[in-house]
């Protein structure tokens, strides 16, 4: 037993817990802010490496080698799946209070480092977040937290590496907040936003104090408000292309017979094709957006549309054919694409209104598609401001933000991280009805109190037993074997209660009920429900091997389940 | 005071393997030391009243459950005691002799204990058949009793006590209680006796306390 | 509760000793034997405080249309009933989780390994890993089906010798076969049964342990040999520090490596129930 392995135990820590958690997420908050340059600054590394062979015709492999390199990694070295590891995060905090694989905290920042370095369209800031939560859980493991600390701790994570990856630390606390934990608690608010901070400022130390994108000054008038209501309409529609996209890629990339790392490589291929006429698909996109935000970007109305719908399909066949990264950055890339358009088409139809410059709408377009694949509106708004560094397109960010989360939602009632999660059944957000059904197990709801009879008992000598019990239902079993055979019910009995005649006469296995439903102790407790309600039962035998282990009341169930959420829900 | 896992569990009526998993989702405040886990009697009950949990100590659920405890049957009626010959000729006269026995009342006491009885017997009888009558007051004696009482009494000759099964009574099991819980659960085990047909026999002859006390005690075990 | 135990099955001849050991040590404690087919080639297994990836070999997923007939058939004649685990949570969609809450889990000592790399008294890291986070023991088979008819507990007087001590008890309790006790002493033998008594377990030790071998001389690997040749060994693992993950502490591995019994090992988190 070294005493530093155990923190809590120390008389500082002791006093409250969210001392501790603050000391150890800043350092949590320091190291994923490392991760995160580490993988941005690999990235530009690579982009450079490899920028005096895009000129070649045959710059299409760059992209297919890196994504089945990337794939081979993933499958073959670190054994992990595809995918960027948002959805995994989330998964571990709903069921398993944030325990991730060591592993994960490298394994996305190589892979996705290898696809979006050689052209692959994708984003790092998926990946960063996966890697700062899976530091975050690990160093929890490391001191033996429990789990409420954990998932403080893997939020912590998250919230360091988009702080630091952005320079944006208010982003980082609320993207946290909004996507990974979903839930705000005095508890945890402060530890993250420490981290937050500490993430930032490791940013700020190793690469200077830079805006991401440089800020601009916009005059926005009273027509620009009313036209990002379009706006919203169009960046919903991309967001639900793009949500699409990716998943009948997936699906086509599935059919496919062909090994993992094989499928990635067409796909990376496909996209370098794509590349080939229109560079602004490849790789993360940043450089695209600085000059759109500039107003800069020269081409017409039509290549950008035509862009926009390419950057949707290169980003598709990236991540749908098994190449690994996030949607963060083509999200920015579509969103300034899509904004983009718009104003071109406001412009057209319009000419003689005096609309704002086009890099606004771009930033209105990145806000909107941000809030409606992550359907957290008050992220996109946070992100747009920090990363522009300007608070002037606050109002229409709101009106464009807000209303294409909504519109996505109407659409795809779960967003781009949770949809698998929801379709799954495992999405579990503090405080709902599933978690506190997912906590409860069998085990803790089993009645054992119950007192079995015999098959071949006489009601007399049954009778006998119900004078001393306290349940209505009573489990038969078989005298020889001990087998499970049936239930009787006390209303079973009723008939045969006054009439002494058949005291002797009737069996219990003769007027017991021998088809009941039963369910196994490993059962969810869902299903079980599920089960009691549709046959409308209040009770339900559990059964193991033939053998009767106890009874699941509703009337139990009640109990604990108030106790459980008056636990879980009050902070 | 340190509790430990069983006790909490005990004290907040949930299963251990709540408990324990409490602990590991950090929900339940805890100290550990080498390995075990023990809690703070004081911080727990603040924890429980935050989270409007019950949370009741073991020692005040036992002293619960033994206020539901009672003395067997046998025990009841050697303090009460056996009488024999009580004379009357119906109901008022022998519940009126009978009630003279109790020897823990005084003769005011007696006299409101006879109006009880008689006001219950005015309800309903309380002969139960065969023979045997249980009379008994229709709401507890006051609070000053605290020991449940029955007192046997073989009267002289039977009397018509308008039985369920019209026979006559020949022995009265006055029955006083401190509580209702206990004199239902008296009165059930009187009623179970009863049912006992060598028993009735047994009691017509009009046993001494010693054997007929031994002979309750012989049918309490086979209860 | 009845206990439960884990076996991951491999459809070969070398998976198929294995399970008839499982089905065997269930059937003695009487336990329901839950059998996992992998479907992939990884799973997780989410413990209290760990997540422990296991990679199988590409043999566990030989021929999985027969498998599951195979499997139901050695453990039916072994008379318990087959219980097939299904699992119900992903992690990633070919990444399923099995549940951690089992009372035992048999597992070869290497679960990635073809039977011809198996070193004799190799146990591989998983393996390790599944000790080292697991509340429950873990039985390694011996390679070829053995039925055990006694029980030998080494007892060295550590922490985790007293659990390995308790599960010795209790197995017995339920098996009523004898029980050895094997002690290589390195202290005064008087102190270790001080220290039994001390943990309050005099009475189990005068009425359920047969036989208490203390060896005061020789070489630890030398006395092994008086462990007999059908017995059940139930040695607690454990080691300090970083080599934690790769050791087990010097004389378990030398016992682990010099006996072909079949072991139970009880890991730093078992939590005895006595």
């Amino acid at each position: 037993m070294k005493p530093w392995r155990y923190p809590a135990r120390w008389a500082l820590f002791k006093m409250d817990d969210r001392l501790l958690l603050m000391f150890i997420g800043a350092i949590v908050g320091t190291c994923s802010g490392i991760a995160a340059l580490a993988l941005n600054h690999s990235l530009h590394f690579l982009l450079e490496a490899l920028s005096h062979w895009r000129q070649h015709w045959w710059a299409f492999v760059l992209p297919a080698a890196g994504a089945a390199l990337s794939s081979l990694f993933l499958e073959k070295i670190v054994k992990e799946g595809a995918g960027h590891g948002v959805p995994e995060v989330i998964y571990s905090v709903s069921r398993y209070g944030g325990l991730i694989r060591l592993r994960s905290a490298f394994s996305r920042l190589i892979s996705s480092c290898l696809t979006i370095g050689s052209g692959g369209s994708a984003g790092p800031e998926a990946p960063v977040v996966m890697s700062g939560s899976a530091i975050g859980s690990n160093i929890a493991r490391f001191f033996s937290l429990n789990d409420r600390q954990r998932v403080t701790l893997v939020g912590c994570g998250a919230a360091g590496a988009i702080s630091s990856i952005f320079n944006a630390p208010i982003s980082g606390i609320v993207f946290t907040i909004e996507v990974i934990l979903g839930e705000w608690t005095a508890l945890n608010i402060i530890p993250i936003a420490i981290a937050a901070v500490a993430g930032t400022e490791i940013s700020r130390a190793l690469q200077g104090d830079q805006i991401v994108f440089s800020p601009q000054v916009f005059d926005i008038g009273m027509g620009d408000i009313f036209a990002s209501i379009g706006l919203a309409v169009f960046t919903a529609i991309a967001s639900i292309a793009l949500t699409h996209g990716l998943r009948s890629m997936h699906q086509i990339s599935g059919k496919v017979k062909a090994p993992l790392w094989i499928r990635a490589g067409i796909g990376g291929s496909c996209v370098g094709i794509i590349g080939l006429f229109l560079p602004v698909v490849l790789g993360e996109g940043y450089h695209f957006v600085h000059t759109m935000i500039e107003g800069n970007f020269t081409p017409g109305l039509a290549f950008v549309a035509v862009a926009c719908m390419a950057k949707i399909l290169a980003t598709s066949l990236t991540l749908g054919w098994g190449g690994s990264g996030g949607i963060f950055a083509p999200c920015l890339v579509i969103g300034s694409l899509t904004g983009l358009t718009y104003h071109r088409m406001l412009s057209a139809i319009w000419p003689s209104v005096n609309w704002v410059n086009e890099g606004c709408y771009a930033l209105l377009g990145m806000a909107g598609l941000i809030s409606g694949m992550l359907q957290a509106p008050l992220t996109g708004i946070f992100l747009i401001v920090e990363i522009t560094g300007g608070y002037a397109v606050i109002l229409p960010l709101i009106i464009v933000s807000a209303i294409s989360a909504t519109l996505c939602h109407y659409i795809e009632p779960s967003s781009f991280y949770l949809k698998e999660l929801v379709d799954r059944g495992h999405l579990l957000r503090p405080g709902t009805d599933a978690r506190v059904l997912s906590d409860l197990s069998i085990k803790e709801l089993l009645e054992t109190d119950c007192v079995c009879v015999n098959q071949n008992m006489p009601i007399r000598e049954f009778i006998k037993i119900v004078e001393n019990s306290r349940r209505n239902y009573f489990p038969v079993e078989d005298d020889a074997t001990g087998e499970f055979v049936g239930m009787l019910h006390l209303d079973d009995i009723r008939p045969y209660l006054f009439n002494r005649m058949l005291y002797d006469a009737v069996l219990v296995g003769q007027i017991m009920n021998p088809n009941v439903e039963t369910v196994l102790p490993d059962d969810d407790l869902t299903e079980i429900l599920h089960k009691m309600d549709s046959q409308r039962l209040f009770s339900i035998p559990v059964v193991v091997n033939n053998r009767f282990v106890g009874m699941i009341s509703k009337a139990t169930l009640l109990d604990k389940y108030r106790k459980e959420l008056m636990v879980q829900t009050t902070s | 005071m340190k509790l430990t896992i069983d006790e909490v569990a005990e004290c907040l009526d949930v299963p251990s393997s709540t408990v324990e998993r409490w602990i590991r989702q950090g929900r339940i405040p805890v100290s550990k030391s080498s390995g075990a886990c023990f809690f703070q009697k004081s911080i727990l009950y603040v924890w429980a009243k935050k989270h409007n949990l019950p949370f009741t100590l073991p020692e005040e659920k036992i002293t619960q459950i033994d206020e539901k405890k009672s003395d067997s049957l046998c025990n009841v009626m050697s303090f009460g005691g056996v009488y024999h010959n009580i004379r009357g000729n119906n109901v008022d006269e022998v519940l009126a002799s009978s009630v003279k026995n109790i020897a823990f009342l005084d003769e005011d006491g007696q006299q409101m204990l006879l109006t009880k009885l008689l006001e219950r017997e005015e309800m309903a009888s309380t002969g139960i058949g065969k023979g045997i009558a249980i009379p008994h007051p229709r709401m507890p004696m006051d609070e000053t009793m605290e020991e449940p009482v029955i007192t046997t009494c073989f009267l002289e000759h039977p009397v018509d006590f308008n039985a369920v099964d019209g026979l006559a009574v020949f022995v009265l099991f006055i029955l006083l209680s401190p509580s209702v819980k206990i004199h239902l659960y008296l009165l059930s085990k009187l009623a179970f006796c009863a049912r006992d047909a060598s028993f009735v026999e047994f009691l017509k002859q009009g046993p001494d306390e010693k054997a007929l006390l031994e002979r309750v005690e012989r049918l309490e075990k086979s209860l | 509760m009845i206990p439960r135990i884990l076996h991951i099955f491999q459809n070969t001849p070398l998976g198929r000793e294995s399970l008839l050991q499982a089905a065997y040590f269930s059937k003695q404690l009487e336990a329901s034997l839950i059998v996992y087919i992998p479907q992939h080639i990884k799973f997780l297994m989410y413990f209290d405080n760990d997540v422990v990836q296991i990679d199988l070999d590409p043999s566990y997923l030989y021929s999985p249309d027969t498998a599951k007939d195979h499997a139901a058939e050695i453990i039916k004649e072994a008379g318990v009933e087959p219980l097939f685990l299904e699992p119900k949570h992903f992690t990633a969609s070919s990444l399923p989780d099995i549940p951690a809450d089992f009372d035992y889990m048999v597992c070869p000592r290497s679960i990635s390994d073809l039977s011809a790399k198996i070193g004799f008294g190799y146990v591989g890291a998983k393996v390790r890993n599944i000790f080292n986070a697991a509340r429950f023991p873990v039985l390694i088979p011996s390679y070829v089906y053995k039925p055990w008819k006694n029980i030998v507990v080494f007892y060295g007087g550590s922490a985790n010798a007293s659990n390995a001590l308790k599960l010795g008890f209790q197995i017995r309790k339920e098996t009523r076969f004898p029980l050895n006790l094997f002690t290589y002493a390195e202290k005064a033998p008087g102190d270790y049964r001080k220290e039994i008594i001390n943990m309050g377990l005099e009475d189990d030790l005068n009425r359920q342990v047969d036989n208490w071998r203390i060896f005061e001389s020789g070489n630890l690997v030398d006395n092994l040999y008086h462990v007999p040749h059908d017995a059940l060994v139930i040695l607690g693992a454990f080691a300090h520090g970083l080599l934690r993950n790769i050791m087990f502490g010097s004389k378990l591995e030398k016992i682990q490596a010099a006996l072909a019994n079949n072991l139970l090992v009880v890991g730093p988190k078992y939590s005895a129930p006595i």
